[in-house]
């Protein structure tokens, strides 16, 4: 019996030691703002974090000031790169904090505003390649649920088919992959939860690797869906390699270029 | 006792009046900016509640002021006061809703 026990204790340590090795965790650009929804009882100033982490293992990479970093907002885009700040972070098993930044955001006038993001090019040893992942997320305010629906025209992006806030756990999320302007057909977008959301107190352990990585095919239209189970923000990612490379030590290598988007579920009670 | 029965029809329509995420929700906004009041009434869709009429009461609930908003859903006024100031937007039945614009905004909005 005791042998038993000390045997399955060393399986169920083995196993999380080969998650924790698996070389092939996703990484994901983020953007999260305090609040997905601006009433006006609601504080007007949004903290808005930007980062690269694994999602569900709330592991946080290194990031770089990034490239481009502005509003959406009724039609008009609004640089917002000189409001970044830098900050640092780690998941509870990582042993040294990394860079993530941090900017305030007032929000003014009704309607919808998406946040997008350019990273700096990502250099991945493990895969050899650079990674620059287009991430936005979308913030409604004061009853005016107009704007979410626009393109950021970004190289690469994901449109919502879905209203991308007031979402149910459980509902569907339907978007279209934009390369270039262009649907995507068949992409395979990636989708994880994010473990870090505020409130979260049931941390979620995948049973084995196909878990921690949701993956979907869009169709000939570059349209997905993915139903969220559980209430928090959700990662959606869809990644194509770019027609252009970057030079490392005097070679060019491949660029991956991901359009991420960002929403937040909550339970029906 | 019959008085008593309509305060609690008042207070029932008053509350579901106020209540979030009617079907055809009407919203106002407001901001203070050089000395006037602008606010906007519109649907979650983006479509201006016209002739939609506005009513301002003060931290004291005295009706201060009222006008009509504008084919774009606008009605704009000179600051009446400075104070919290409530502001209503009362499009048709059951279409109502109401906007705080605290003290310090329309300070700030002198």
């Amino acid at each position: 019996m005791r042998t038993k026990t000390i045997a399955a204790l060393f399986m169920i340590l083995a196993a999380f030691m080969i998650l924790a090795m698996n070389p092939a965790l996703a990484h994901f650009g983020t953007i999260l703002p305090s609040d997905d929804i601006v009433t006006q009882e609601d504080d007007k100033t949004l903290e808005v974090q930007v980062k690269f982490i694994h999602p569900m293992e709330m592991h946080y990479m290194e990031m770089a000031k990034p490239k481009q970093f502005g509003v959406l907002h009724d039609g008009k885009k609004t640089d917002l790169i000189g409001t970044l700040a830098a900050a640092k972070g780690k998941s509870p098993d990582q042993d040294q904090t990394f860079t993530f930044w941090i900017a305030d955001y007032q929000i003014r006038r009704p309607g919808d505003y998406t946040f997008y993001v350019e990273p700096t090019p990502y250099w991945e040893p493990a895969e050899d390649l650079f990674i620059v992942h287009y991430t936005k997320v979308c913030v409604n305010a004061f009853g005016l649920e107009q704007g979410w629906d626009q393109h950021a025209e970004l190289e690469t992006e994901i449109i919502p088919f879905t209203r991308p806030y007031g979402l149910w756990t459980g509902n569907l999320f339907t978007g279209q992959v934009l390369l270039k302007g262009n649907p995507v057909p068949f992409a395979e977008v990636e989708v994880e939860y994010l473990n870090e959301t505020p409130g979260n107190i049931n941390i979620v352990l995948p049973p084995a690797d196909p878990y921690v990585t949701q993956v979907v095919k869009a169709d000939v239209n570059g349209v997905f869906s993915y139903a969220m189970p559980k209430t928090g923000w959700w990662g959606f990612s869809a990644l194509n390699e770019a027609d252009w490379t970057l030079s490392r030590d005097g070679q060019e290598k491949g660029v991956e270029i991901g359009a991420v988007y960002w929403v937040r579920t909550r339970d029906m009670k | 006792m019959k008085y008593v029965n309509c305060l609690l029809a008042v207070l029932f329509v008053v509350l579901s009046a106020t209540g979030p995420a009617l079907a055809h929700k009407v919203n106002l906004f407001a901001y203070a900016e050089g000395g006037t009041i602008f606010t906007e009434s519109y649907f979650p869709d983006g479509r201006p509640v016209a002739g939609g009429k506005v009513l301002v009461y003060d931290s004291k609930d005295n009706l201060i002021l009222e006008g009509v908003t504008d084919t774009e859903g606008f009605f704009n006024f000179e600051i009446p006061k400075i104070d919290d100031l409530k502001i209503v937007i009362d499009a048709t039945m059951g279409h109502k809703n109401s906007f705080t614009l605290k003290k310090a905004e329309v300070e700030a909005g002198k």
